[in-house]
C-alpha cells in the first residue's frame, strides 16, 4: 500500500513537471507565472487532487498529523512521568506536585506546537486550491502585487519543504537552541552555498516577467541575487526604484554615447578636461545605480531568509542574519566595487596624494596635535614615529573586504577611531616611556575630546600613506547600516572622514571643503 | 516567547551634537554628564569625544549619542558631516571669553541655516565658577537665545551644575519635536525606510529586561 501510494506519488510529480517544464525555459518543476494564462502557475487541480489524496494516505502510514505526533508525544511524556512518581520515595510531596506541573506545561506546549503547525500546513493547502483558481484573493483586490509574490514564495517554500528535510532540521536544531548565535550564521552560509537555488530559480523566473533582467554584470558574478522575488516592506520601493534606475542608467548611458559621439565629431576642438568630466559624470551615475542594486540585492534575500525561516524574524537573529549575508555578499565584491569608487573619487584620491608628499615628514604639530599628547624628543621613540601603532591598524582597514567588519574594527575593536584607542594605547605608551615606571602610574595625559582626536587622526591618516582610504570610506558610508550612523561606529567613520578632507584640502593651504554635500 | 513589555512603550534615539571653541570645557562637560567624571588628575586618558547616555523620561526611554566636535579654525568646514541628522545640538561658550560667545552665534546661524527649525538647540554659558571674570553679560546670552529660539543654560562642569537640567530640558524638547513630526507623518500610513534623516523609534525589544532607575548612564 504504501509503495503504491509512492509510486503515484512520483508518477504525478513526474507528471507535474512535464506539464510544467515544457513551456517555461527552466526544467523547474513548478514555474510560476504571473498570468497570460498559456502557463498554470500552480499544479492543475485534477493533478492537485490525486497529489493531495496521495498525501493524505502517505500521511496516514509514513507521517503523523503534527497533533497527532504531539498526542504520540505526551503519552511518552505521561509514560516518563508515571514511572518517576513510582520512583519517588513516600512524603515528597512537593517533588511530586512540581513533577506534574511540569508534565502539564509540557503537554499543554506541545500541543500549541502542533496545532501552529496544523495551521502551517492548512493555509498551505489553502494557498495551493485558492492558487489554483488564479488567485482568487487577489483578483477580490484584497492583496496587493507584493503580497501576492511574497505568498507564491512561501508557497514555494513549503513545497520545497515537504520534499527536502534539511529546512525542518534546522528549524528544529535552532528551536532547540535558541540563544546559539553561531546557528544563524551557519544557517545563512549554508542557505547561500546553494541550498536555496531551487528557490531562487524559481523566483527570477517570476521577476524577470515583471522587472527587466538586472544588471547583475555590473557587480560581477551576483546576478542572481539581482532577480529575487520582492519583499513585502521594499517591494513598493523596489519598483519605484528599477523605474528610476532605468532611468538614470539610461541616462548615465545616453551620457556616455554622447561623449564618444562629441568625440568623433570634435575630435580636434574637444579639450580632455570636458571628457574626463563626463566620463566622471557617468561614472557617478553608474555608481549611484549600482549602489542601489546592492542595497536591494541584500534586502532581498535578507527577507527571503526571514520568509523561508520564520524563526529569524527577531532582531538579534535579524542582524546576525543580515551580517552574515553581508559578508558572504561583500567579500567577492568589495574589490570590484572600491575600484569603481576610486574611479569616481580620482579628484580626491589625488589631492590626498599630493598633501601626502608634501606633508609626510611633518610632526603631528604640523596638524594641530598638542605637545603634550606626542613626545617633544623623537629619540624617545627608538626608531618608531609617534602613533604608529595607530597608523598600522588604519592600513589593515584595507585589507578587509567586508564593510561590517569594516567598521567593526572601526568601532568595536578599535581598529580605526578609530584606531582611537589604539591612539590612546599609543600616546600612553611613549608618554610612560621617557617616566619612570613609579610616577607614571597616575600621570594624566588628558581627556580627548574631538579638539585633540581630529588633529590625531589627520595625522595618522596620513601616515597611512594610503589614497585608496578616501574611496573606502565613500564606500563604507554608502553601505553603513543606518542603525550604525547614529553610533559609535558612525562617529568614527565621521572623525575618519574629515580627517581625510582636511588632508585634502592640505596642499592647496586654504580651508577644507565638505567632501561630499552631505544634504 | 516571554510576556511583551508595556505595549506603546518605545525607545528614542536622538543624536546630539556638541559644538564650542577649543578650551570652553565643552568635553568636560559632557563627559561629566555621561561618566560623572572630571579631569582630577587620577584619569591617565579618557576617550570623551563620542558618549551615550540612557534615560527614562516619564516612562519614556531615551538613547543619547553625543558626537564632540574639533573646535579648531582649522576643521570648521567639516562641521556639516558631523550635524548633519543631529536632533538637537549644545553649543558652549566660555562665560569668560567673549569671542567664544561669536563662535556659538556663528555656529547658531549655520545650523539654522543648513538644518531649519528642526534641530533643538541649546546655547551653554560654561564655566561659572569664574563668575568674577565674566565676560559676556547675562542678560545679553539670555535675549540672544531666546532670539534665536534656543535655550540657555549656565553650567560648571568642575561643580557639576547645570549640565544635568540642559541635557534634561534638551531631551524633553528632541523628544516633542520628534512626536510632533510623527503626528505630522500619520500613523505609520508612509513608512519611508530609506530616509536617513530624522530621529529613530524603534520598537521595545520583548527579550530585553525593563531598565529599573532612570538615568543610568551607558
Amino acid at each position: 500500500m504504501l509503495r503504491l501510494a509512492e509510486q503515484c506519488l512520483e508518477r504525478s510529480k513526474s507528471f507535474v513537471g512535464k506539464r510544467a517544464a515544457s513551456p517555461a525555459k527552466t526544467g523547474h518543476r513548478r514555474v510560476l507565472s504571473n498570468g497570460g494564462g498559456e502557463l498554470s502557475p500552480f499544479l492543475p487541480p485534477e493533478v492537485f487532487q490525486r497529489l493531495q489524496t496521495v498525501e493524505s494516505q502517505d500521511t496516514s502510514k509514513k507521517e503523523l498529523t503534527p497533533i497527532e505526533e504531539a498526542s504520540r508525544l505526551n503519552q511518552k511524556l505521561k509514560a516518563n512521568y508515571e514511572a518517576r512518581l513510582a520512583r519517588l520515595p513516600p512524603g515528597r510531596a512537593y517533588q511530586k506536585t512540581s513533577l506534574t506541573l511540569s508534565l502539564q506545561r509540557q503537554m499543554m506546549e506541545n500541543l500549541i506546537i502542533a496545532k501552529a503547525r496544523q495551521d502551517a500546513v492548512s493555509f498551505h493547502v489553502s494557498l495551493c486550491c485558492s492558487a489554483d483558481d488564479g488567485w482568487r484573493f487577489a483578483a477580490s483586490g484584497a492583496m496587493t502585487a507584493e503580497e501576492q509574490e511574497q505568498r507564491i514564495l512561501y508557497t514555494n517554500v513549503l513545497e520545497y519543504e515537504q520534499d527536502h528535510d534539511w529546512p525542518k532540521l534546522w528549524k528544529a536544531n535552532m528551536r532547540k537552541n535558541p540563544d546559539d548565535d553561531t546557528l544563524v550564521s551557519g544557517l545563512v552560509s549554508y542557505l547561500l552555498s546553494g541550498s536555496m537555488v531551487f528557490l531562487c530559480e524559481n523566483a527570477i523566473d517570476h521577476t524577470e516577467t515583471q522587472t527587466r533582467p538586472t544588471r547583475g554584470s555590473s557587480v560581477g558574478g551576483h546576478s542572481f541575487t539581482m532577480g529575487l522575488s520582492p519583499s513585502p516592506s521594499r517591494s513598493h520601493d523596489l519598483h519605484a526604484a528599477s523605474d528610476d534606475e532605468e532611468g538614470e542608467h539610461e541616462q548615465a548611458n545616453v551620457d556616455r554615447e554622447n561623449s564618444f559621439e562629441d568625440l568623433e565629431h570634435f575630435l580636434t576642438q574637444l579639450d580632455w578636461d570636458n571628457v574626463q568630466e563626463l566620463e566622471i559624470r557617468a561614472l557617478t551615475e553608474h555608481l549611484k545605480v549600482v549602489v542601489k542594486d546592492i542595497h536591494i540585492a541584500i534586502d532581498q534575500l535578507l527577507s527571503l531568509c526571514l520568509l523561508s525561516f520564520e524563526c529569524l524574524n527577531t532582531a538579534s537573529s535579524k542582524d546576525l542574519c543580515l551580517a552574515s549575508i553581508e559578508e558572504a555578499f561583500f567579500t567577492p565584491l568589495w574589490s570590484a566595487l572600491v575600484a569603481l569608487f576610486r574611479k569616481v573619487h580620482r579628484e580626491r584620491e589625488q589631492a590626498f596624494e599630493a598633501s601626502m608628499k608634501l606633508y609626510q615628514d611633518a610632526s603631528p604639530a604640523a596638524f594641530g596635535v598638542p605637545l603634550k599628547l606626542f613626545p617633544g624628543d623623537p629619540g624617545a621613540l627608538q626608531g618608531s614615529y609617534p602613533y604608529e601603532s595607530a597608523v598600522q591598524e588604519l592600513k589593515l582597514l584595507i585589507k578587509d573586504c567586508c564593510p561590517q567588519r569594516k567598521l567593526e574594527c572601526i568601532g568595536e575593536s578599535d581598529l580605526c577611531c578609530c584606531s582611537v584607542d589604539c591612539v590612546y594605547a599609543s600616546f600612553v605608551e611613549f608618554q610612560y616611556a621617557p617616566v619612570s615606571a613609579a610616577t607614571a602610574a597616575w600621570k594624566v595625559i588628558g581627556i580627548i575630546g574631538a579638539d585633540d582626536l581630529l588633529p590625531i587622526l589627520s595625522f595618522v591618516a596620513l601616515r597611512c600613506q594610503c589614497p585608496q582610504l578616501v574611496s573606502e570610506c565613500a564606500a563604507l558610508e554608502e553601505f553603513i547600516h543606518e542603525g550604525y550612523l547614529i553610533g559609535e561606529e558612525g562617529y568614527c567613520l565621521t572623525s575618519l572622514q574629515s580627517a581625510l578632507a582636511y588632508i585634502e584640502s592640505l596642499h592647496t593651504g586654504g580651508a577644507p571643503h565638505p567632501a561630499d554635500n552631505p544634504f | 516567547v516571554m510576556a511583551a513589555g508595556g505595549a506603546g512603550s518605545r525607545t528614542y534615539s536622538f543624536k546630539v551634537v556638541l559644538l564650542g571653541e577649543g578650551c570652553v570645557g565643552k568635553t568636560s562637560l559632557v563627559l561629566r554628564y555621561c561618566e560623572n567624571k572630571f579631569n582630577d588628575k587620577h584619569i591617565t586618558t579618557l576617550q570623551a569625544s563620542f558618549l551615550t547616555k540612557k534615560l527614562n523620561i516619564t516612562g519614556k526611554r531615551v538613547n543619547l549619542a553625543i558626537w564632540d566636535t574639533a573646535g579648531q579654525e582649522r576643521f570648521h568646514a567639516l562641521g556639516p558631516i558631523y550635524y548633519r541628522d543631529s536632533n538637537g545640538a549644545v553649543l558652549v561658550y566660555d562665560i569668560t571669553d567673549e569671542d567664544s560667545f561669536l563662535k556659538v552665534k556663528n555656529w547658531v546661524k549655520e545650523l539654522r541655516k543648513m538644518l531649519g527649525n528642526e534641530i533643538c538647540l541649546c546655547i551653554v554659558g560654561n564655566k561659572i565658577d569664574l563668575d568674577k571674570d565674566r565676560h559676556v553679560s547675562v542678560e545679553e546670552a539670555e535675549s540672544y537665545a531666546e532670539s534665536v529660539g534656543a535655550k540657555h543654560y549656565h553650567s560648571s562642569a568642575k561643580l557639576n551644575k547645570g549640565i544635568e537640567e540642559l541635557f534634561l530640558d534638551l531631551c524633553k524638547r528632541m523628544m516633542e519635536t520628534a512626536q510632533a513630526e510623527e503626528r505630522l507623518k500619520g500613523n505609520g500610513a508612509s513608512q519611508s525606510a530609506s530616509s536617513r534623516r530624522g530621529v529613530q523609534i524603534v520598537d521595545d525589544e520583548p527579550q530585553s529586561t525593563p531598565a529599573g532607575g532612570c538615568c543610568s548612564s551607558g
